[in-house]
């Protein structure tokens, strides 16, 4: 071992110190901004979080998994998967094992920021070490895994149907430029460690390179200008990261911690709405999971492009994004990062400006709030219909016949009228008057003492136990509670032999409450359970949501076709859902019945 | 051209089939009926009365059936395919036979929108909403356990019509005029009900239309509430409860009624959007079936020797079918001498 240079410097590592220090500063930079932009307790929450064991140990764990290995990729797509883990995990195992060489060869230069990735340059090792060659070897092994990666990107970007893509990202200007780089580091790497091999030593990968080139070049005049490219490559990646999107590498290392301290978007833009918006690495799964997508029109509306829209600053587009999505939550569950494509939208969506607002604070609920004191009582079920269940009498009939059934005592919330839940101002931005609805509503349900509420609309149960803090009340979706039912013995349903019937999760009953089990639970009882094509967090939104603002009817018909093909993958002779929305949205299309979870009980009980 | 009579093939022996038929053979053509129901008369055959003089529907199809009584009908008859030849058309029938002709000629008709699929509405549901067609068959059987002296009756128009969530944007035309005259007969059978409408706008488009409707709130004290009905309840007695919005009085509206008659719109006959797409007959963005243009050849299709009559191309009136049968006739005539 001996190093080359006494003055350990050559000029090429200016453009490497030049990109390093400016993608340093950079990000420095930004993690403070994004820090100061938390409100005040999110802030003290977070700093908090960084100091406690618990979760230094899941910081860590999260980051190793996520960012380097790629651990949800993986069990998605392998080849997906191990594209990313090898380039990621291999280029970090370079940079450690550069620094381990720096630290047991020439320990004085390890405050040099450059010796460690241009070592083989500066030191001449010879493999004939344990040390020397197991370094060597590995150096190798984790280049040609970095090598192997590229490979695979470069086909995934000409090909992406190879590597199991239907659709994958357009790119920006800069985001070429980034991607481009990228690439052509690590093959430069390997042509200047090639080419310094026979004085700097090398390994199974670097030494026979080195003497397939020697053969015809017979000299080292190329060694020094491969050596320059290199670096200059590592320094246009590292000055326009910030630019691209490859700005997650970094992004997700302070979002992973701020996520698990519970930290969530407060803000459209600032904190940590910005945090995920560059914490998004442009891979366009969400792109092919959208429902939206079955129509060419919409593809540039998917959860990777508002990312991309929120940091060029385009208002309509993001407005227009934002207002299209039809918030069912799919991107965010496929999504490799957990980027909240819904939450970013709502969040968008507060900003709206209606000219008018209607005022509910002033609505007088006397009456309605008499009525449910009149008859409720700890031990009763109050049953809240909500507007879509009031628009499907069958279902209300059916959900009310079964707590007949059940002997479970019950009343009704809205006989006559009632209010509504809030959620859909909710999905419109309209915060404030839903807050208005939400306290109206609480009285009622306060009023009556019923210790149960029960709905059959989910889109009213995810408001209900997320929004209303109902201390003391189980909220329950009536899918849920009939399962309970059937599992106590309290409802008696007759199996029916060869009836096939497939559970639609309805997005927000799914997702939303992560309620899948249950339903399925109590529909076994009742038939012969299916699967659909797509099921569970992976369900394919009816295209009925309320969350769209602007898409038509008109629009929404190729989704809920979509929908209803991957629904009846499996032949069923009926579809079952727990959502009204997604009842009625599929009668229009379907060719075969589609029912309500309670009707199919009630049949059988 | 041989001596041989040209085989024109009708579809459907509705009053535009069976008016047409009768108009062929009077050209010296040899039409054949084919019908899938037991009888012929379609959806005329199942009314009691006609708008606007409440001309008993028989009064109208007796003669059609009486002067198509020499044509070749096939009754209970399916088509399974139809196949375009050179300039023919081969139709194989569900027994099997195949019918070879010179032209073919839609007299499909219409299919009634199925109300239940506007559940918010309660058909099929509760017991007392039926449809313009159940109220219909009342007037002819007066069999119905549903109508049994109603106090308080009422009528919702544009159901599964001007309705994009029901997939139809649009309007069936005659079931304005039919609510009204069926508000009326209601009205006569029991004088101390009171009748409500619920309509969106009244299109009242036809001769001596507006005059009926006037006499529907003068004569009778119908009264007409300008708005959408919202929702349908059931009470405890099995009354139905309706909820509107009067749009004119700008207030929500809530009435206790013994019977609702939702007026099911008008839709395409699915069997004619099958057949066409087999011999390559375009479909309208309404669902009807396309015709080369809407003005001066709404009876022809883009394609030679396949003609249109009736509802098939959208909502008609029955003197608009009987007028579209007789020009249809001309339209295969002329073609067919032409090519002769």
């Amino acid at each position: 071992m001996r190093e080359r240079f006494a003055s350990g410097f050559d000029p090429f590592v200016i453009p490497f110190l030049i990109g390093m220090f400016f993608v340093l500063g950079y990000c420095l930079v930004a993690m403070v901004r994004v820090i100061a932009q938390l409100p005040k307790d999110d802030r003290k929450r977070f700093l908090l979080s960084l100091i406690k064991p618990k979760y230094i140990w899941m910081n860590l764990r999260d980051i190793f998994l996520n960012c380097l290995i790629h651990v949800k990729l993986w069990q998605r797509n392998k080849v997906l998967g191990y594209m990313h883990s090898s380039i990621a995990f291999g280029w970090f195992m370079l940079i450690v094992l550069g620094h381990l060489e720096v630290m047991l060869f020439v320990p004085e230069r390890i405050h040099l920021f450059y010796y460690p990735i241009f070592f083989n340059y500066f030191v001449a090792e010879t493999e004939s070490t344990v040390q020397g060659s197991l370094l060597m070897f590995l150096m190798d092994f984790f280049l040609l895994m970095i090598l192997s990666g590229i490979v695979l990107a470069v086909i995934k970007r000409f090909a992406s149907r190879i590597v199991g893509m239907r659709r994958t990202t357009r790119l920006s200007l800069m985001d070429r430029v980034g991607l481009y780089s990228l690439w052509a580091i690590f093959p430069l790497r390997l042509l200047a460690e090639s080419f310094t091999a026979h004085i700097s030593g090398g390994s199974f990968l670097t030494i026979p390179a080195n003497w397939i080139f020697r053969q015809f070049l017979g000299n080292d005049l190329n060694a020094l200008p491969t050596w320059w490219a290199y670096s200059i490559a590592l320094m246009v990646f590292m000055c326009v990261l910030p630019f691209t999107r490859y700005m997650h590498i970094p992004a997700e290392m302070l979002l992973i911690p701020m996520r698990n301290a519970g930290i969530k978007i407060r803000h459209p833009r600032k904190g940590f709405a910005s945090l995920e918006v560059y914490s998004c690495p442009g891979c366009g799964v969400c792109i092919d999971a959208c429902p939206m997508s079955v129509q060419k029109v919409n593809c540039k509306d998917a959860t990777v492009y508002l990312n991309r829209q929120l940091r060029r600053g385009d208002e309509r587009r993001i407005a227009e994004i934002s207002d299209k999505c039809l918030l069912c939550g799919k991107c965010s569950a496929v999504c490799q990062v957990g980027v909240q494509g819904p939450e970013l939208r709502l969040a968008q969506r507060e900003r709206r400006k209606y000219a008018l607002s209607p005022a509910f604070a002033g609505l007088d609920t006397a009456a309605l709030v008499s009525a449910a004191a009149s008859g409720g009582g700890p031990g009763k079920v109050l049953y809240f219909q909500g507007c879509m269940t009031r628009l499907t009498p069958s279902i209300r009939r059916a959900t009310t016949s079964l707590l007949d059934k059940a002997d479970v005592r019950w009343q009704l919330m809205d006989p006559d009228e009632g209010l509504c839940c809030g959620r859909p101002l909710m999905m419109a931005g309209r915060t404030e008057q839903a807050r208005e609805l939400i306290a109206k509503n609480r009285e009622i349900i306060r009023a009556s003492g019923c210790d149960t509420l029960l709905l059959s609309c989910p889109i009213c149960y995810r408001v209900f136990r997320d929004e209303y803090a109902l201390e003391g009340v189980r909220v329950v979706h009536h899918s849920v509670f009939f399962q309970e039912l059937i599992a106590a013995g309290k409802l008696q349903v007759r199996h029916e032999e060869g009836l096939r019937l497939v559970w639609h999760d309805p997005c927000e009953l799914g997702r939303g409450c992560g309620i899948y089990e249950q339903p399925r639970q109590a529909l076994a009882a009742a038939g012969e359970l299916v699967e659909a094509d797509r099921h569970h967090a992976e369900s394919i939104c009816c295209g009925g949501s309320l969350g769209s603002l602007t898409l038509s009817f008109g629009q929404r018909v190729p989704m809920v076709r979509n929908a209803l093909d991957k629904l009846t993958a499996a032949a069923p002779d009926q579809i079952v859902t727990g959502c009204p929305l997604c009842l009625a949205t599929f009668v229009r299309e379907a060719d075969r019945p589609v029912r309500d979870i309670a009707e199919v009980l009630d049949e059988r009980s | 051209m041989t001596n041989r009579q040209p085989v024109i093939a009708v579809i459907g022996a509705g009053i535009a089939g069976l008016e047409a038929a009768h108009q062929l053979a009077a050209l010296g053509y040899k039409p054949v009926l084919i019908e899938k129901a037991p009888v012929v008369g379609g959806h005329v055959a199942e009314w009691n009365r006609l708008f606007p003089d409440m001309t008993p529907a028989a009064e109208v199809l007796e003669p059609l059936r009486a002067r198509a009584e020499g044509i070749k009908t096939l009754l209970n008859t399916e088509i399974s395919a139809i196949n375009r030849l050179k300039d023919e058309y081969n139709i194989v029938l569900g027994d099997g036979t195949t019918l070879l002709c010179q032209a073919v000629l839609f007299a499909t008709g219409f299919h009634l929108f199925d109300a239940s699929r506007k559940e918010e509405y309660g058909y099929g549901i509760y017991n007392r909403v039926i449809t313009n067609r159940d109220l219909e068959q009342w007037f002819n059987t007066r069999q119905d356990s549903r109508i049994d002296h109603p106090k308080a009756v009422g009528f919702v128009h544009c159901v599964g019509s001007r309705d994009l969530k029901a997939g139809n944007a649009q309007c069936s035309k005659v079931c304005c005029i039919t609510a009204i005259k069926q508000a009326i007969e209601i009205k006569e059978e029991f004088p101390d009900a009171e009748v409500y409408c619920f309509y969106m706008d009244l299109r009242l488009f036809g001769k001596k239309y507006e005059d009926f409707y006037i006499r529907a709130q003068r004569d009778y004290g119908i009264h007409f509430i300008r708005g959408r009905v919202s929702e349908v309840g059931e009470a405890i007695d099995g009354r139905v409860v309706v909820k509107a919005e009067d749009t004119l009085s700008g207030r929500p509206v809530k009435v206790t009624l013994d019977l609702l008659v939702l007026m099911a719109g008008i839709v395409c006959n699915p069997d004619a959007r099958h057949y066409a797409q087999q011999i390559g007959v375009a479909r309208d963005e309404d669902g009807f079936l396309e015709s080369r243009n809407n003005l001066d050849a709404i009876t022809e299709s883009s394609r030679p020797g396949v003609f249109f009559a009736g509802a098939c191309t959208g909502a008609k009136t029955v003197p608009e079918t009987l007028a579209e049968a007789r020009s249809a006739a001309l339209a295969i005539h002329l073609y067919l001498s032409k090519r002769a």
